[in-house]
């Protein structure tokens, strides 16, 4: 096993819509994909595919080695999915539902150890034992990735997580992004922003109707370089 | 398994944080504990009017008596001192009062033409019995259902709708282990709360335990069942909480009135039952033709059918006691087609209703307890048998009195014979019940099984 | 621009499929209940009719005969169906349809609907005033609930301010097209009912059989619009289209199932009522006091010979120029019957009292407010029903006291085997039934009419104001 994330010709077609066309990615440990595209260029599609929640028209994706289609329950182990809109249960308080899920996942933490993992992402104290209803979308989203983090998955897939956060919450995800990085998890993260992008990924791809028509290291690419390049891609 | 618990625990969780389902859970306990409340005392009311009627015999044998302080003429006594024919309730009958509100549950009865008293009625109150019964039966075969239903109908669409199904979809669990845990967790709860009734409800009615203990639980624990299949079925077509409210709420009351009451119009056309009020009319003009005719005529055929009291002596004078309750008798016996007609076409009725019940599971629900606790109109009709059978035994006491012209002492007052009448259970009907119940349930389950798989 | 959302909301129903579908088999249920309600009326009234007819031949042809022996042969009545009761059986399956009547005794109303079903008849039954009251208003929450939520949850609702039309406005239009769309299902299966009524000529047409059906016509439409109105209120009132349909949900579970049961059930519970037996003894105990019409030798029968003796100037009974044992009981009859009607009296008040807790919960459900108006109407109700046993009361005591009189004046004191002309008999009035007037009706349903006119002016007064607490965002 090579790559901790992989897919092979990956296409998925709507009845006479092809949203995918052919992807071919990979992905190793440490890693920060950021895909980008306008809506609808496929972004969403590969994140579903490569949850198991879509099933390919043909081509197959890898997690850990494992197909997804083949293993749809095996794989989820390893990966943590952190929703553009993260909805929680707003009856049950941020402690609980992160135990919830984590229990799902098939880890049993004590009361310490959730709220650590809550602190980890960001979370006030005060706030965990508060029910999810009063939340902020940027504290829900902090849940989120409690959730993710305490799932010790090996790849993290992200859907739009930036999106109507305020700068300040936005940073300090980016940070967070950077310290998983550090412990060797590999994000696959669907994103508009393109600084973001330049910021936190180590390799950048467009997608365009379906297609990854580029992929580019972020490692000596300035960000006004990248946008260019971008919308270049878009008016063609 | 251990996900299954915790996902049980956390939608017990949830619902001890929603208040809108912690006051319907209490609404339901509420509903519960009043219609035991209000069934016993319906059924301790109708043990007192029964007590009492024994009161009003013993205080019409103390006037017959005083009247006559040596031996009376036993044609007067008959004539004077009715008495009555008791439906003792068992206890099971305050949790689900059936017909015994509807039907009368004694009869006064003098030695005179049966057929002329048997069909009399109990000062009822017509639009309390028209809005019916607010026992536990009720509570169990109506609001259980409806309590079911608004627990369940959302339980993967609201998922949808709040956006909490893609973070969960992430974690390694199947869909139908969510769906079934939370269902399992309102199974709990459900039957929790049934059970919890229904054995307030056997205290509180003062049941002894015995086997229809274990036949109540069942009835109730499969009709919630199938419920919980109904909504699974439901859920399973993956529609939003709207449609499925109106969907299950349709079945609800498709179920519980519309079927029933087309059934109800099916049995009374296939089945009219003219004979009841014919009967009637009928007895009247047979018994006073009596007077009208010479009374050896009556006598004759009266000897002809009870050769033991035969008499050759003519009778003299306008009137005497013996002729006079053998002219009765005979008016009885003048409409005993029709009585037949007339009792055959309850039981046909009733065979019928017993066959269509199966279309429609709250009516087979409630047949079925109504013939556990012995309220059914089954209990009524062997009750109007059992009168007749009392009446036999009232002609037995008194003919010998009147034929061989015996006087009647105080002693005899207590050797009048006394009916007490309590239905069986009648366990059969009971058992079909449940087993038309058994299978529905797993109908729906299975379905609502595999439609759930198919949409995966 | 009321006109034209309420266009819009009624073009847009008729468009969609699933309320096509559930109008057309409610639609359906309508005309079964119809035809099912005269089909029963026919088939009840012919045999009830029939019966009439056979007593009354039998007791026309009878024999020569005592009087007193005609006062026990006595007599029966059948309560005939009244004019609109195939629209509404109302309590009418639950009570007795033959009285037999006779000297001395009350009976009971025997051979009820309900006594001759199993338990199938407590599952309610199909008529059109259970289509109209319980599942058209259901018909109505479906029609309504996403009212407001629904252009709340697409967004239109504030195109629709921004385009200068108040919330006021929006309401009024939406209740308009609703209410086209409710006459739509309800009008054709009334006017085919109606055809089939007047078409078949089963029962005279006359101004009071229009009267009635107008005003039970009118008080329905006034109920669907409380139906319409208040789902519309909630829609408006709510966050979202699942909660405005549970929430009318819950509010029609509780209205038309729960708070009828419960009322009458614990109005059962405050004021419990005798047995019959009871009340049999009581007046039986209470007539002895007095004067026991088979019994001379009482006190009281000894008074009134006194009176006679002196008030005709003779020694003995055998000297009156009247019978005095005809004289006897008619006294005697005059006075049980005077206990009974008290006892009856006190039994029907214990009745209404039961029955009041209903009526008055009118104000809070006004379901129960049309369903009291609608049996009453449909001459159905628990009024009708005391009417008529009054009426053969009435009419028991008539012909009994009359044969007590004919006793007195044809009958010679002692005489047992005199018998009076078979021809006497067919002087007798037969017993004739006529069901009261409309406005005998409405005097007594002044409650639940007040209720629902409460209920129409609460939401014509408040609605407006409670729709613009609406929240927009």
């Amino acid at each position: 096993m090579k790559y901790i994330l992989e897919a092979k010709d990956l296409s998925k077609r709507y009845q006479d819509k092809l949203a995918l066309k052919g992807l071919n990615l990979q992905l190793e440990t440490s890693e920060i994909f950021c895909l980008l595209g306008q809506n609808g260029a496929g972004k969403s599609t590969t994140i579903n595919l490569l949850l198991g929640f879509l099933q390919p028209t043909s081509g197959a994706a890898f997690i850990h080695g494992l197909e997804v289609a083949q293993n749809p329950l095996a794989i989820l182990k390893h990966l943590a999915y952190i929703p553009e809109q993260v909805m929680l249960y707003p009856n049950l308080t941020g402690l609980e539902n992160l135990s919830l899920f984590s229990g799902l996942a098939g880890f049993s933490y004590s009361q310490e150890e959730l709220m650590a993992y809550l602190q980890q992402a960001g979370l006030p104290a005060n706030a965990a034992g508060k029910r999810v209803g009063t939340y902020s979308k940027g504290m829900r989203q902090k849940v989120g990735i409690a959730i993710a983090i305490a799932k010790h998955a090996k790849v993290l897939l992200l859907d739009e997580p930036t999106s109507g956060l305020d700068p300040k919450a936005s940073n300090e995800f980016s940070e967070l992004l950077l310290q998983l990085q550090a412990k060797g998890t590999a994000v696959l993260m669907a994103t508009h922003d393109i600084f973001r992008a330049k910021e936190v990924g180590t390799r950048v791809g467009i997608m365009r109707e379906g297609e990854l028509v580029d992929v580019l290291p972020t490692q000596n690419l300035n960000a006004n370089e990248l946008e260019k390049l971008y919308l270049n891609y878009m008016h063609n | 398994m251990k996900k299954i618990l915790l996902l049980i625990k956390f939608e017990a969780l949830s619902f001890r944080a929603d208040k809108g389902l912690l006051l319907l859970t209490a609404l339901m306990l509420a509903a519960g504990l009043y219609s035991i409340y209000y069934g016993t005392q319906e059924i301790a009311r109708q043990r007192e009017n029964l007590a009492e009627l024994e009161q009003l015999e013993t205080h019409t044998i103390e006037e017959l008596k005083k009247k006559y302080p040596g031996e009376a003429d036993a044609g007067t006594v008959a004539y004077y001192f009715p008495v009555f024919a008791q439906n003792q309730p068992q206890p099971w009958a305050g949790l689900a009062l059936g017909q015994r509100d509807v039907n009368p549950y004694y009869l006064k009865l003098r030695l005179l033409n049966l057929q002329a008293q048997l069909y009399d009625t109990e000062n009822i109150n017509p639009l309390k019995v028209l809005s019916g019964n607010f026992d536990l039966a009720f509570v169990l075969v109506y609001l259980f259902p409806l309590f079911i239903i608004t627990l369940g109908y959302n339980v993967l669409s609201q998922e949808k709708e709040r956006g909490t199904l893609p973070l969960l979809l992430s974690q390694p669990i199947r869909l139908s282990t969510v769906v079934i845990s939370k269902l399992g967790f309102q199974v709990i709860l459900v039957l929790g709360m049934a059970w919890l009734l229904s054995i307030l409800g056997f205290i509180g009615a003062g049941i002894s335990p015995d086997g229809r203990i274990a036949l109540w639980l069942l009835v109730v624990t499969l009709y919630c069942l199938f419920w919980f299949g109904a909504t699974f079925l439901v859920i399973a077509l993956r529609k939003n909480s709207s449609f499925n409210a109106v969907i299950l709420l349709g079945i609800w009351l498709v179920l519980t009135m519309v079927l029933p009451s087309l059934m109800n119009i099916y049995v009374t056309v296939s089945q009219p039952l003219p004979q009841g009020i014919d009967l009637t009319v009928q007895q009247r003009e047979a018994m006073h033709s009596g007077w009208d005719k010479p009374k050896e005529e009556t006598m004759q055929q009266f000897y002809a059918l009870y050769p033991q009291w035969a008499d050759d002596t003519p009778i003299k004078g306008r009137f005497s006691w013996h002729w006079y309750y053998a002219m009765h008798e005979m008016g009885d016996q003048a409409v005993k087609d029709l009585v037949q007609a007339y009792k055959s076409g309850l039981q046909k009725r009733q065979a019928l209703t017993y066959d269509l019940s199966g279309f429609s599971l709250p009516v087979n629900a409630q047949a079925a307890l109504n013939a556990l606790a012995g309220t059914d109109l089954d209990s009524h009709l062997q009750f109007m048998e059992s009168i007749e059978q009392y009446h036999v035994s009232l002609k037995e006491f008194y003919y010998p009195f009147l034929f061989r012209q015996l006087p009647f002492t105080h002693a005899d007052y207590e050797k009048l014979p006394t009916h007490r009448f309590t239905t069986k259970p009648a366990t059969d009907l009971v058992l079909g019940g449940i087993t038309k119940l058994l299978f529905s349930t797993v109908l729906v389950m299975t379905g609502g099984y595999l439609f759930f798989q198919r949409k995966n | 621009m009321v006109k034209s959302i309420a266009r819009k909301e009624f073009i847009s129903t008729l468009r969609d499929k699933r309320f096509v579908t559930l109008s057309a088999l409610l639609f359906f249920l309508l005309l079964t209940a119809t035809l099912v309600g005269l089909h029963s009326f026919n088939q009840l009234q012919a045999e009830r009719t029939a019966a009439q007819e056979t007593v009354r031949e039998q007791w026309v042809n009878q024999p020569d005969r005592h009087p007193h022996r005609v006062a026990h042969y006595g007599s029966f009545v059948f309560r005939p169906k009244s004019g609109l009761s195939f629209l509404d059986f109302g309590i009418d399956s639950y009570t007795g349809v033959s009285v037999f009547l006779e000297a001395h005794r009350q009976n009971s109303a025997n051979f009820s609907q309900a006594q001759q079903s199993g338990s199938l008849i407590r599952f309610g039954e199909m008529t059109v005033a259970f289509v109209l009251q319980m599942l058209l208003p259901l018909l109505i929450i479906f029609l309504c609930f996403g009212a407001f939520t629904q252009e709340k949850e697409s967004g239109t609702l504030k195109i629709l301010l921004t385009q200068g039309i108040t919330l006021r406005q929006i309401a009024w239009a939406k209740i308009r097209g609703y209410s086209q769309v409710t006459g739509l299902i309800t009008g054709p299966a009334l006017l085919v009912a109606g055809c089939f009524i007047f078409g078949l000529n089963s029962f005279e047409v006359n101004p009071e059989i229009f009267f009635r059906l107008f005003l039970f016509l009118s008080l329905y439409a006034v109920y669907f619009f409380i139906c319409i109105a208040g789902s519309v209120i909630v829609s408006a009132l709510s966050k979202s289209s699942r909660l405005a349909l549970v929430s009318l949900l819950g509010i029609w579970i509780l209205s038309c199932i729960i708070i009828p049961k419960a009322a009458s059930n614990l109005g059962a519970g405050l004021y419990p009522a005798p047995t019959k037996a009871q009340m049999d003894a009581d007046v039986h105990e209470e007539a002895v006091k007095g004067i026991d019409g088979h019994n001379p030798k009482d006190k009281r029968g000894e008074a009134l010979l006194t009176s006679l003796l002196i008030q005709y100037r003779v020694d003995s009974v055998h000297q009156l120029p009247v019978n005095f044992e005809g004289i006897v009981m008619a006294e005697g009859e005059e006075y049980s019957s005077k206990v009974y009607q008290k006892h009856f009296e006190e039994l029907q008040q214990t009745f209404h009292q039961q029955n009041s807790i209903a009526v008055w919960a009118g104000f809070f459900n006004p379901y129960l407010a049309l369903r009291q108006l609608s049996m009453g109407l449909a001459g159905a109700d628990f009024h009708h029903y005391v009417h008529f046993q009054q009426e053969a009361e009435s009419y028991r005591y008539r012909f009994v006291q009359r044969l007590n009189e004919l006793q007195a004046t044809h009958i010679t004191y002692g005489n047992k085997n005199q018998r009076l002309a078979a021809e006497t008999w067919s002087t007798f009035e037969p017993f004739d039934y006529r069901a009261p007037s409309v406005g005998w009706v409405l005097v007594r349903h002044l409650i639940p009419l007040l209720a629902l006119g409460g209920w129409l002016f609460l939401l014509l007064a408040l609605g407006p104001k409670l729709i613009e607490k609406a929240q927009i965002v």
